[in-house]
């Protein structure tokens, strides 16, 4: 069964999109990941154009990231102070990501842009999440335990500009939020991804914040900012499909509660190396499609009429 | 139900010797919605003798349907360092969406040329932006590219099979032209031409629209025209849908 997405101008198959959507919620459900990072290059994969794609990514991850703040938000786990000024220095990183995005259309370059920032970020987490999952699997199976040291570089405390963040217990620098929100805004706004999992790290090794708010608060900031980049997108580039959007939700969210319980059915680090090597496949793909010479070196794009 | 319409030339011809053409169509619409998937478009006609002309003489008709212009920037990659990136462009104006040629005979070019039955017009070969494109050959590469990869999305084809348009007892014909999933939503002109011995005598054209209805096109005006309140709409809604899922599922959890 076919449905004509009205902004992609094209018809795809529902069921397609329906499993699309479904297995980045799983995934991301079952690893708390945000799954924005799979969800954009899948959706090229399928023949979404890359300006749909990367839009129609941020609207859906609006509702993933509502969805997973609650039950943080309830449970008393975010430090909104922390996320406004995260957010404040991603309000000019969304708008600065939009106008590379723009310039990069423009100079017909932006396939070519997200094939290689896709291809270094897919390729670095799913080595990372390889890396740390086959770690686990093997002291396990020598039952070692590892005690785990938690870094915290509080270079932070050096720079101007300090304020208490009571929720977190820190007294720091509201420049390194700023400038890491700054960052996540840009990847946000030219990548159609939430970005936590540059967030998390980073919020715990540079900002030191305490592990048991990150999540929450990430996710807290990630609502505003692909709700930012979202509107930035309907109005710029007017790549938001909400058609495409309404079938992702619907199947993410659905996926993301299956994913849930099967978190507790089965041993993380299994999924998580299964997962680094889908990501790694994925990234392999992007890569070698950049290297082989095309079957036709030319390529046609309508520009979008206004009426 | 289809509704018929049917267009009927008036059939004088002040010259006094041509064959005469009568042509028809089964739609006036094509509309555009949620399961669209492509839609056959049905075009006929009869032709008539013309006491006038020999009796030997041999009539072909061509069937051309155009649609909406469009401006089309084609690309070319190179390679750089190993990695293939687009390098030089060249922006069409005014091609049309939708192209399809038929006939049921062979047609030569000078006909063709000489009356405008092509892709672009001579008019419209002029507006094209060749950028760094200067050798004729190379200018040649980027018109052909455009025509292979619009083909490729059923967008455009000049078809070779003399079959396709099916004669009924000699003077009626039919065919089928397909349209695909992928169509431009504007107006859209079938005009058909009428040969007799291979001399253009009689051509006539008519127009059926391809639009979009129900919740596509009120999702697409919204876009377009109200870009701040779809944005907000998009974020409101999606917002939405995360907060009743969360719900139901705690719910459901706790149950």
């Amino acid at each position: 069964m076919n449905i004509y997405l009205p902004i992609a101008e094209l018809s795809v198959n529902i069921l397609l999109i329906l499993s699309l959507g479904g297995a980045v919620g799983f995934l991301s459900g079952m690893l708390g990941l945000g799954g924005g990072f799979l969800m954009t290059p899948l959706l090229m994969f399928i023949g979404i154009p890359p300006n749909v794609a990367v839009a129609t990514s941020a609207n859906q991850i609006v509702a993933a990231s509502v969805s997973g703040a609650l039950s943080h938000w309830r449970q008393g786990l975010v430090d909104i102070k922390m996320g406004m000024y995260l957010l404040l220095g991603g309000l000019f990183g969304s708008i600065t990501g939009i106008w590379i995005f723009q310039l990069l259309t423009s100079a017909g370059q932006i396939e070519t842009f997200l094939a290689i920032v896709y291809f270094i970020l897919l390729f670095s987490i799913g080595t990372l999440m390889l890396i740390e999952s086959s770690q686990v699997i093997r002291d396990r199976i020598r039952k070692k335990t590892v005690k785990r040291k938690m870094h915290y570089h509080n270079w932070a405390h050096r720079l101007p500009f300090k304020v208490r963040f009571y929720s977190s217990n820190l007294y720091i620098s509201v420049i390194p939020p700023i400038i890491i929100g700054y960052f996540i805004g840009i990847l946000s706004a030219t990548m159609g991804i939430g970005g936590s999992f540059i967030l998390i790290p980073a919020m715990i090794y540079f900002l030191g914040m305490p592990t048991s708010k990150v999540i929450g608060t990430s996710l807290f900031q990630i609502i505003f900012i692909t709700a930012l980049v979202t509107l930035l997108h309907a109005t710029s580039t007017f790549a938001v499909d909400a058609m495409l959007a309404f079938i992702l939700i619907l199947s993410s969210v659905v996926g993301a509660q299956l994913g849930v319980l099967f978190t507790n059915k089965f041993r993380g680090e299994e999924l998580r190396a299964l997962l680094a090597i889908v990501v790694l496949a994925v990234a392999i793909k992007i890569g070698t499609d950049l290297l082989i010479q095309p079957a036709d070196v030319f390529s046609i794009s309508v520009l979008k009429e206004l009426y | 139900m289809k509704h018929v319409i049917y267009i009927f030339l008036s059939l004088i011809f002040y010259n006094g010797h041509a064959g005469a053409l009568v042509i028809g169509s089964d739609i006036s619409e094509i509309t555009i919605g949620a399961n669209f998937s492509g839609q056959d478009l049905l075009v006929f006609g009869a032709f008539y003798s013309d006491p006038s002309l020999p009796r030997d003489a041999k009539g072909d008709v061509i069937i051309e349907v155009k649609g909406p212009p469009q401006t089309v920037q084609v690309r070319k990659k190179k390679s750089f360092y190993g990695f293939w990136l687009n390098s030089t462009e060249v922006t069409f104006r005014e091609v049309p969406g939708f192209y399809y040629l038929t006939s049921t005979t062979e047609i030569n070019d000078e006909l063709l040329n000489k009356n405008s039955i092509s892709l672009l017009t001579p008019q419209d070969t002029q507006e094209i932006e060749w950028g760094k494109i200067r050798m004729p050959r190379d200018r040649h590469d980027f018109l052909n590219a455009m025509k292979r990869n619009k083909n490729n999305l059923d967008l455009f084809a000049v078809s070779n099979d003399l079959d396709e348009i099916q004669i009924l007892d000699g003077n009626l014909f039919k065919t089928n032209i397909p349209i695909p999933n992928t169509v431009p939503i504007g107006n859209y002109t079938v005009s058909v031409y009428l040969l007799i011995n291979s001399e253009l005598k009689q051509d006539y054209s008519y127009n059926f629209k391809v639009k979009r209805v129900g919740i596509e096109s009120m999702i697409h005006s919204l876009a377009l025209n109200f870009p701040v309140i779809y944005g907000f709409l998009a974020v409101v809604i999606a917002g939405l849908m995360g907060w009743i899922s969360a719900e139901m599922f705690r719910r459901l959890r706790k149950t």
